[in-house]
């Protein structure tokens, strides 16, 4: 188990709970509606996660409040899994992104989404998300 | 059947048995396939040609029997050749860069469809880059999903070459290639016809057809990944040039320059895939024994009971004319909630393996305008039980989810 921050740790706890893969795939549709939504007319090639299956975009930000990540995808599995690493994420220094695992998707019992041979659109996605950090970084 | 297929028994890390509706990207292999492979590596492994011990010999007359095989099974005409590639997609390289790249100058005309796989586009593209040649596209009908033959007899008119689907991997339209041989003919082009899919539901007879060119694989028709061919009419390999160079392909070598072979063996340069050879060989000999006509009546049965059943669930659109008698089988479709990729992911926890995506056919995804549809294809040894499952499985995904 690692250590997660808690608003990553309750999101881990409910996933462990679910009875099965469908109860899995509900909840990540719950949490794609609560992302902070990039709007379709403000995707473009900046924001646009290469080698998803489906459409993803996200957009990184350093606010006062820490870092903040926006997401949308046709997939709501992906926006799902945008939305939860936003929260494993926000408020976190670059610094801290960058040396983040993302790991927390095999505690959610979504193995799957880190199999490099299939849905690797999470592990580029969280990539795009470090590689944004680390340009902060300078 | 199915017990000449284990892998078909295997039930998955979820605990969810396999529901293998994947064919369109590869078949599965039957026992006798994999035995033949095995029994090459346990007891004769060896490289081809040029050589004179015991195991050598075995290995070459293997291979070289393998290619006899493949050249009876395709009808391959008196004179013409089996060039042996490691897919249809080398095999269409071969076309472009050892015959088209030979034979075209700057302003000929090839003719495609919006139907092609990627496979059958991009190298006439970079042909036509490096040449500078033109490419005219055949129409799709989104409503019958077939290609415009007034457009494609109006196209052909002065070009040099047609590069032609024979049964697209995402409509499962059959189209009529005997029409497009004799149009092509007629113009005075040549045409190669892109064999992928085809060749895994019909017998295809190069002879009967005649056709100029044709690109086989074996890995859709029971056989190993790794090896297809390029299928040569008689008098096309004195048309063509190697592409690529290296041992076996030459007669000698000096350091002025190198004379080649006078047979296939000028367009296999390096050592070839031996095991696949076999592999591939084994697959036709096992095909011979299944009466194709009626598995691919089976076969599109499944297709066509699926299609239906998807096509009354809520939201479903489906992508592909299966009431016509001649149609793969494959079912394209799409939810117009739910994203594709989401549905593949419901459906691969329940077992089932559908594909997902573009398909390499993004010219014809833009056609259809949409990114991406869900693909479940069936082959001969597929039931009725898991076109039903697939079925449900959508049903209560968009009963839930949509």
């Amino acid at each position: 188990m690692g250590e997660w921050p808690d608003a990553l740790q309750e999101i881990i706890d409910e996933f462990s709970e679910v009875f099965d893969d469908m109860e899995r795939f509900e909840l990540l549709f719950e949490w794609a509606e609560r992302i902070d939504q990039i709007p379709p007319e403000e995707w473009s090639k900046t924001t646009r996660v290469v080698g998803c299956q489906s459409e993803a975009h996200i957009r990184t930000e350093f606010r006062d409040s820490g870092f903040h990540l926006q997401g949308a995808s046709d997939s709501q599995i992906v926006q799902g899994l945008m939305a939860i690493t936003g929260i494993a994420l926000h408020g976190l220094t670059p610094r801290e992104v960058t040396g983040f695992s993302p790991r927390y998707v095999e505690e959610m019992g979504l193995m799957q989404a880190l199999s490099p041979s299939r849905a690797n659109g999470f592990l580029n996605m969280f990539m795009k998300v470090q590689d944004a950090a680390r340009a902060m970084l300078g | 059947m199915r017990a000449q297929f284990p892998i078909l028994e295997r039930v998955l890390p979820n605990g969810r048995p396999l529901i293998y509706l994947d064919n369109a990207a590869t078949s599965q292999k039957p026992t006798a396939v994999l035995a033949a492979m095995q029994e090459f590596y346990v007891h004769y492994n060896s490289n081809v040609h040029r050589a004179v011990h015991t195991l050598a010999g075995e290995a070459t007359d293997a291979y070289e029997q393998a290619r006899v095989k493949v050249s009876e099974w395709f009808g391959v005409p008196e004179q013409g050749m089996v060039l042996f590639t490691s897919g249809t997609t080398e095999a269409l390289n071969l076309c472009a860069m050892g015959w088209a790249g030979v034979n075209l100058d700057a302003g000929d005309a090839i003719v495609l469809s919006e139907m092609e796989h990627h496979s059958n586009i991009v190298p006439w593209q970079m042909l036509a880059e490096q040449k500078n040649l033109e490419l005219r596209w055949v129409s799709v009908d989104t409503t019958s999903f077939q290609l415009d033959m007034d457009e494609y007899r109006e196209l052909i008119k002065g070009a040099k070459l047609a590069c032609l689907i024979h049964t697209s991997n995402v409509l499962g339209t059959r189209n009529p290639v005997e029409q497009l041989v004799e149009i092509a003919h007629a113009a005075g082009a040549r045409i190669v016809l892109d064999c992928a899919q085809g060749a895994a539901h019909e017998r295809i007879d190069m002879a009967e057809l005649g056709a100029d060119f044709l690109a086989v694989t074996s890995h859709k028709m029971c056989g190993p990944t790794g090896i297809g061919a390029l299928l040569i009419a008689a008098g096309v390999f004195d048309e063509m040039q190697p592409v690529q160079g290296g041992g076996d392909m030459i007669v000698e070598v000096t350091k002025a320059g190198a004379t080649y072979q006078d047979n296939e063996h000028r367009f296999e340069a390096g050592t070839p895939q031996i095991a696949e050879a076999i592999g591939w060989a084994t697959a036709i000999d096992w095909m011979e024994r299944v009466d194709i006509g009626a598995a691919h009546s089976h076969t599109l049965a499944l297709a066509r009971h699926a299609a239906a059943g998807i096509a009354a669930i809520d939201g479903m659109t489906i992508y592909g004319d299966h009431d016509l008698d001649d149609t793969s089988g494959v079912v394209s479709f799409l939810h117009d909630a739910l994203s594709s990729e989401d549905i593949a992911h419901m459906l691969d926890s329940m077992g089932i393996a559908v594909r997902t995506g573009h398909h390499c056919t993004q010219p014809l995804m833009a056609k259809l305008g949409v990114s991406a549809t869900n693909r479940a294809s069936f082959y001969l040894y597929n039931t009725q039980d898991e076109a039903d499952a697939l079925v449900d499985a959508l049903r209560m995904i968009v009963e839930r989810f949509g």
